[in-house]
């Protein structure tokens, strides 16, 4: 899934300056794609499973940079933010690397200080996002499951045995061994310690009566 | 080797020119001296018209360089004298005022044409002179009004040469009179013949022409002592026979001139505070160009390392470096713009490009304080007629009043909207409507007083210095609440055509 090359994307309402950047951006070897505005930078709907990080300017006419990096967050979009700022005080600073930035960087910028916050916040996103991936993956595994399947799941990680599985169902032993060969099936488990270990990551609940949340 | 000829013969001649000087001003000395035995010659049946009787004491300061006699006590000893109180002879103020006008002008004359000899071809003939001279600076009732008029009047012929000059002629510029007749009328303004002279008799006919008739213009008037005053001048061609003569009018508008000069000063201090509270964004303004010209530099520098190079994008730079730089420059020439102290200079003002150029000083401010600036300028209005500065002073001010009125409003409200429009004939509207709070009814009447404020840490200066220059250029200035929410102020300007017909050539 993560096969789409990384990218930066930038946010500034003053066309020289986003410019500029995007330029000293690609002479570093990464892609970029500017944008005038928040809200034209939230209609264009970045792929979030991707590689990718927001230079984002803090003085925005209408939706600001730190309202961008609400929403974002808000959609849980896993986009590390640098912001850059041109009168930024001690407040702003605060409240914005607090909801989550990379970094802070006042104009005009050096490229170093640029360059490196870029290369940071691009590792985060890539571990990120392929966590991201492997959890959407067990979770489109766990969607796959029936009601049944999911019970037996909950109760196998558990560490019951089958015979105490199917005591606990009120089922047959021999219904609950074919359970069984599906969810492992399904979870792409070789084993019930692999089992156990794809089912931790998304933290799914192991109680009957709380299904999908812990 | 011409050139150190040439000097030579310059130092010859300065010298040979400083040697006639001298002769001549030792010549007025004697005449000055002879001056009253002459003077009952003409006209012995005249009572003798004691000399610097009617001087004032700027005129009595005159004579004392002349005479080497200290003038306050010329002046002290000469008034008792001077007093038309005999009972015998008892003519009233006015005759003997106009007694006093003919005998001296006669005699000035007398001398000036004795003294100057050959010389001065225009006045070397006194019977010529005299001929040309008699009906009108003869005419007592003429001399007499003159003499009593309470500013200062003085005739010149049709060379500029003054002929006649009254009492507060004397007095403004502190020259004698004997100083003055004869003398050109530039020695007073230097700028007298180019604004109402033809110096050839040739073109005399065309001389109502050069200048409507008593159109005033403001010209630098030049004291004896060198000191300059700004004077109101009007100048009227007036004939006598066969002869032209030019009857000049100077009021001193030293006072309406400092009273100017205050204004401008304190316009000039409260627009230099505004730009003070706006340092802040207009440091933004001159931070973002220089932000962009560090990028593209170091992303040149990336690029030239690279092989091949990217010429494409190393050229875009170079193009994107100029405009930045430009612009940094815009920002400054802008900010200098309003620092500067200036005179007033109207000239045809594109209000898209004044209200633009104000837009883009407070551009960061907006957006700090999260308000949106729309200007819906329609391209084809025409010029106004303006200062410059002055006219950006007041949009601004109006723009930044704007601005705090929205500072406890919604982010939906957080608009201001500047419009220009036509209005009545010949004057354009700009209207700057927030969507603020308004304003009570009470209170949209004192909004342009001097020291009116609603703000907390505000001066009051600002509504009342924009309405004055908005006065100045002719225009009306006003408030209204809006009819939904908030307020809008208005100001009108008149253009440039209109401006040309109505505005007066010296406005306060």
């Amino acid at each position: 899934m993560n096969e789409l090359p990384p990218i930066v994307f930038v946010v500034d309402d003053d066309d020289a300056v986003r410019r500029a950047l995007m330029r000293l951006i690609r002479s570093a070897g990464y892609r970029v794609e500017g944008f005038g505005s928040a809200s034209e930078f939230l209609d264009s709907r970045p792929c979030t499973h991707r590689t990718a990080c927001l230079v984002l300017d803090v003085q925005l006419p209408g939706l600001n940079g730190l309202d961008l990096q609400r929403e974002l967050n808000a959609a849980s979009a896993l986009l590390p933010i640098i912001f850059i700022t041109g009168h930024g005080d001690i407040a702003m600073t605060v409240s914005a690397m607090k909801a989550g930035a990379t970094d802070f960087l006042a104009k005009p910028i050096g490229d170093t200080d640029l360059l490196r916050a870029i290369e940071t916040a691009l590792r985060n996103s890539s571990q990120a996002v392929t966590s991201r991936i492997e959890l959407d993956s067990i979770r489109g595994r766990l969607a796959r499951l029936t009601p049944r399947e999911r019970e037996v799941l909950a109760l196998l990680v558990e560490g019951r045995l089958n015979k105490q599985v199917a005591f606990e169902l009120g089922i047959a032993e021999k219904t609950i061994k074919v359970h069984r060969a599906r969810v492992m099936e399904k979870m792409e488990a070789h084993s019930l310690v692999e089992l156990a270990r794809i089912t931790d990551k998304v933290g799914i609940a192991l109680s009957r009566s709380q299904p999908t949340a812990r | 080797m011409t050139i150190v000829h040439a000097v030579v013969i310059a130092a010859a001649f300065i010298a040979v020119l400083m040697l006639l000087t001298l002769r001549r001003m030792h010549a007025r000395q004697a005449l000055a001296r002879s001056a009253a035995p002459m003077n009952l010659d003409i006209e012995p049946s005249q009572p003798r018209p004691e000399k610097f009787s009617f001087s004032t004491h700027a005129g009595a300061t005159i004579e004392h360089q002349t005479f080497g006699t200290p003038s306050e006590q010329t002046g002290s000893s000469e008034v008792p004298s001077s007093r038309p109180s005999s009972p015998q002879t008892r003519p009233s103020i006015r005759a003997r005022l106009a007694m006093f006008s003919a005998g001296r002008l006669r005699r000035t004359a007398l001398r000036r044409s004795a003294q100057q000899g050959g010389e001065e071809s225009q006045l070397a003939m006194p019977d010529g002179f005299r001929a040309t001279a008699r009906p009108l600076q003869e005419d007592e009732q003429f001399l007499n009004t003159l003499e009593l008029l309470p500013f200062a009047v003085l005739m010149t012929n049709q060379h500029g040469q003054i002929v006649l000059a009254n009492a507060v002629t004397e007095k403004l510029f502190g020259y004698s009179r004997d100083a003055l007749i004869g003398a050109s009328a530039d020695l007073l303004m230097p700028a007298w013949q180019a604004n109402f002279h033809v110096a050839q008799p040739a073109d005399m006919i065309s001389l109502p022409s050069i200048r409507p008739v008593g159109a005033a213009c403001d010209l630098v008037a030049r004291r004896e002592d060198g000191t300059e005053f700004p004077a109101e001048i009007t100048a009227n061609p007036i004939s006598s026979g066969s002869e032209h003569y030019t009857l000049t009018v100077v009021i001193d508008r030293t006072e309406r001139y400092e009273l100017r000069r205050n204004r401008q000063q304190l316009a000039h201090l409260t627009r230099v505070s505004t730009l003070g509270e706006l340092a802040g964004s207009l440091a933004h303004e001159l931070n973002q160009p220089l932000t962009a010209i560090l990028s593209n530099v170091q992303a040149a520098q990336r690029f030239l390392t690279t092989q091949p190079i990217n010429l494409t994008e190393v050229r875009e730079i170079l193009q994107d470096l100029v405009a930045d730089n430009h612009r940094a420059s815009e920002v400054i020439r802008k900010i200098r713009a309003l620092v500067k102290k200036g005179e007033f200079e109207a000239a045809p003002l594109s209000l898209a490009s004044v209200i633009g150029d104000v837009a883009l000083l407070v551009h960061s401010d907006a957006i700090v304080r999260g308000i949106r600036v729309l200007l819906t300028i329609s391209p084809e209005l025409p010029p106004v007629h303006g200062d410059r500065v002055q006219v950006q002073q007041v949009v601004l001010n109006l723009l930044l009043n704007a601005f705090d009125a929205l500072q406890s409003r919604s982010t939906q409200d957080r608009v201001v909207v500047v419009e220009a429009t036509h209005d009545s004939a010949g004057m354009l509207r700009i209207a700057v409507r927030d969507r603020g709070t308004g304003f009570d009814r009470d209170k949209l009447d004192k909004l342009f007083m001097p020291f009116f404020t609603s703000k907390r840490e505000g001066l009051g200066l600002g509504l009342s210095i924009s309405r004055s220059i908005v006065e100045m250029h002719g225009g009306r200035i006003w408030a209204e609440n809006n009819k939904d929410q908030g307020a809008t102020f208005y100001f009108t300007l008149p253009t440039g055509v209109a401006a040309k017909r109505a505005r007066s050539p010296h406005q306060p």
